[in-house]
């Protein structure tokens, strides 16, 4: 499909290739934090498998591990020890997969698929947060069945993002929510969108100097993002921009396609989004400057991933449903790359 | 026409909500934006009209009239001017208009959507339609009903079936239009089931779609499903029509439905929990609970450390100070299946080095990457195996 429209190849950009890729779209991407010695990936899919790879210093990736839930996973994420992963999945739980030991252990419910779960680790406490199509927000204890708080969202979430002391949740019918975590969590604000449509992906910024949360870059299925600071001190720091939609060539018309994921260099304060057209770019949002954009890459990206250091940029390859089921083409493979990145998100020199 | 009954609101369109002084003004800005063959430039009357000419002349399916607002796309419904616009949409401008518009508000830097007239102020008199429209005392009018005022002829139906046969086989411009029609469930006059959405797309329709408490969302009604459409000139957003997650669409294929677990009871939590309110009390509970987490995450700190300076043996050594956060049931747990040794190189303290993955290093990338660590994976793979009977899910829930 993306062939025939003239699309790129598999690897145009000559990154490296993680090894026995997930066997269905990658769904999740996480680095391990960096209270880790070494460097691991886990990837979910919507095979149903959490997947873990070492990643060495040479850039060999080494599967370690797997993990199967009862369905497609739609999240997932590490304990800030990163000795355990969070797995989300639409059979509407939450599990916890102690890599130590291989063994997972049930941590979270909701009423319908959970499409996102966050380890937020606050001073005075630790929690999981879990957000899903049953439109709530939950926060555990691991150890308890029962959550310890639980909010009403205002429609099915759709993305969400931890930074401590800020969480921020998008929403369908375009909405956002901010949490503060300090003490507790509790909500701080609802947000009017400034995006038009339907909200993809959304990661939270830190402020160059305090290296405080400070805003939150919010993807849609327009190719668009949107800047948003929490308190902009200037209405103008706001702002959004167009990306993912290669030149228009049918027939005069242009396609937009969707802004899959949006991450921060953990460094630079840069960041880099994925879109289903199959490209990434890196962005300086500060200069307003697009850092790079790769090469066209024959199915869309559907996540990306800095590990800690910012020394190594991940996306996954693989058919995202935006056409349809019908586009869907189960012998296509998927990949993940990973690919040197210090040196491209470096911001423009002011 | 419009503006002889001074009281009247402005004549209007319905495709991009924008307003004109005169309906001659409109017809002509509705041709040149909305009825404007993007092939060959020629302008057409209506959307029907479009879509029948790209689809005779180019052999091209539109699905939508271009420039429109998402919701007001549809391009087989006729409208000429302020003739054939839904009775609905008609009572909605109304009121948009009389109540203190929102839904106008933010603007978009496309072109198309560029210009949008806010000016008209007037009541919701009952006699403000323009004379266009036919009046519909009967407020909005049930589709049947509106059958009979639609300026459209008896031929008009079995043509666009026709029209909509034909697209599967046509070229995926619009990828949209070959969905089949189980996704969205388009009766055969689409027009209704746009229709009855009359909110401008600015203001966020609440969607209807509950979650169902088996999990599975369920697609929003066909009549108030919100359309991901752009708004920009001849541009086409690569999204499945319904303004639903692909996700989501996507989980309801039957392939991606969760197993059903055996004989383990659904876990609901219970009981419901309250909405949280930010009073003291509470604020201590939560302090309480955190208590024993705090402690174990101290623990794992200290854990992590110790790998970190690789003074412990490794995981294993690990395992006991986390074992507190790991809930008692962990016993009955046992690995059913016969693991690869479980993560034989975490324990391994290797720096890593900046510069990693420099093009140095991918020589080894090739095939050697972990073969051995590839058979173990794929041992793992049939999940049957590792899940025999929802074992796993039973322990904490029951």
């Amino acid at each position: 499909m993306f062939n025939q429209l003239g699309g790129g190849s598999s690897n145009p950009n000559k990154d490296l290739e993680v090894m026995s890729p997930p066997d269905d779209t990658v769904s999740a991407l996480e680095f391990s934090p960096p209270s880790l010695q070494q460097t691991f990936l886990i990837a979910g899919s919507w095979d149903c498998r959490v997947r873990c790879w070492e990643v060495e210093a040479s850039g060999k990736t080494v599967p370690k591990a797997a993990q199967a839930m009862e369905g497609p996973i739609l999240d997932v994420a590490w304990h800030d020890d990163g000795t355990k992963v969070f797995m989300a999945s639409t059979d509407k739980s939450v599990k916890c997969w102690d890599l130590a030991s291989n063994q997972t252990v049930q941590v979270a419910a909701h009423e319908a698929p959970v499409k996102t779960c966050h380890w937020i680790k606050a001073p005075n406490y630790t929690c999981l947060m879990t957000t899903s199509w049953d439109k709530t927000i939950k926060f555990w204890d691991t150890r308890s069945s029962v959550p310890i708080m639980n909010m009403n969202l205002s429609e099915r979430c759709y993305c969400a993002d931890v930074d401590y002391p800020m969480a921020v949740v998008g929403t369908a019918d375009r909405g956002i929510c901010l949490y503060s975590l300090e003490g507790k969590p509790a909500e701080y604000k609802r947000v009017e969108s400034p995006l038009k449509h339907q909200h993809r992906c959304i990661a939270i910024f830190k402020d160059k100097k305090t290296k405080q949360p400070t805003g939150f870059a919010l993807g849609s299925v327009e190719g668009r993002v949107a800047i948003q600071y929490v308190n902009p001190t200037n209405p103008k720091d706001n702002f959004t921009f167009k990306c993912h939609r290669p030149p228009a060539t049918t027939g005069g018309y242009q396609d937009i396609y969707a802004v899959n994921d949006i991450a921060f260099h953990p460094a630079h304060g840069t960041l880099a989004t994925v879109g289903s057209d199959g490209s990434f770019s890196f962005w300086d949002k500060d200069a307003r400057t697009r850092l790079k954009s790769s090469e066209m890459l024959d199915q869309p990206l559907t996540k990306c991933a800095f590990n800690h250091n910012g020394q190594i940029f991940a996306y996954a390859v693989g058919y995202d449903w935006s056409k349809g089921h019908e586009h869907f083409n189960p012998a296509k493979k998927n990949f993940i790359y990973l690919r040197a990145c210090y040196e491209d998100l470096k911001p423009r020199s002011t | 026409m419009g503006r002889k009954k001074k009281k009247a609101s402005k004549p209007w369109c319905w495709y991009c909500n924008r307003e004109f002084d005169d309906e001659k003004i409109l017809i002509q800005h509705q041709k040149a934006k909305h009825f404007k063959c993007h092939i060959c430039h020629k302008k057409l009357y209506t959307g029907p009209g479009l879509s029948i000419h790209c689809m005779q002349v180019h052999k091209e399916a539109i699905d939508k009239v271009p420039n429109s607002l998402p919701n007001r796309s549809n391009i087989e419904i006729e409208i000429y001017g302020m003739e054939g616009i839904p009775p609905e949409d008609v009572k909605e401008h109304e009121k948009q208009k009389s109540g203190g518009g929102k839904g106008s508000d933010s603007e978009d830097d496309e072109p198309a959507a560029k210009k949008k007239a806010t000016t008209a102020l007037l009541g919701p008199g009952p006699s403000t339609v323009s004379p266009g429209i036919l009046p519909t005392p009967m407020g909005p009018a049930p589709p049947g009903m509106y059958h009979g005022h639609m300026p459209m002829n008896p031929m008009m139906p079995p043509f666009m079936q026709a029209h909509r046969m034909m697209m599967p086989g046509m070229r995926p411009l619009f990828p949209a239009v070959s969905m089949p029609p189980t996704s969205t469930s388009k009766p055969t006059f689409p027009a209704y089931s746009n229709a009855t959405i009359s909110a401008p797309p600015t203001t966020s329709t609440t969607s209807s779609s509950d979650p169902k408490e088996n999990g599975e969302v369920k697609p929003p009604a066909a009549n108030s499903c919100p359309l991901v459409t752009a708004t920009g000139a001849g541009s086409k957003i690569i999204h499945p029509p319904e303004d639903v997650s692909v996700e989501e669409i996507r989980a309801r294929n039957i392939k991606y439905r969760p197993k059903p677990k055996p004989d383990a009871p659904v876990p609901q939590p219970q009981p419901a929990p309250a909405m949280i309110t930010p009073s003291t009390s509470q604020a201590e509970v939560w302090v309480a609970a955190h208590m024993n987490a705090a402690v174990a995450a101290a623990r794992q700190q200290q854990a992590a450390a110790a790998l970190r300076r690789g003074v412990l043996g490794g995981v294993v050594g690990v395992l006991p100070a986390s074992m507190p956060r790991v809930p008692v049931s962990m016993p009955q747990m046992a690995p059913v299946m016969p693991m690869l040794p479980v993560m034989p190189q975490f324990n391994l303290v290797r720096q890593l080095q900046p510069g990693m993955l420099l093009p140095g290093g991918m020589g080894g990338m090739g095939g050697m990457g972990g073969m051995g660590g590839m058979g173990s994976m794929g041992g793992m793979m049939p999940m049957g195996a590792m899940f025999p009977g929802g074992v796993m899910m039973q322990p904490r829930y029951r």
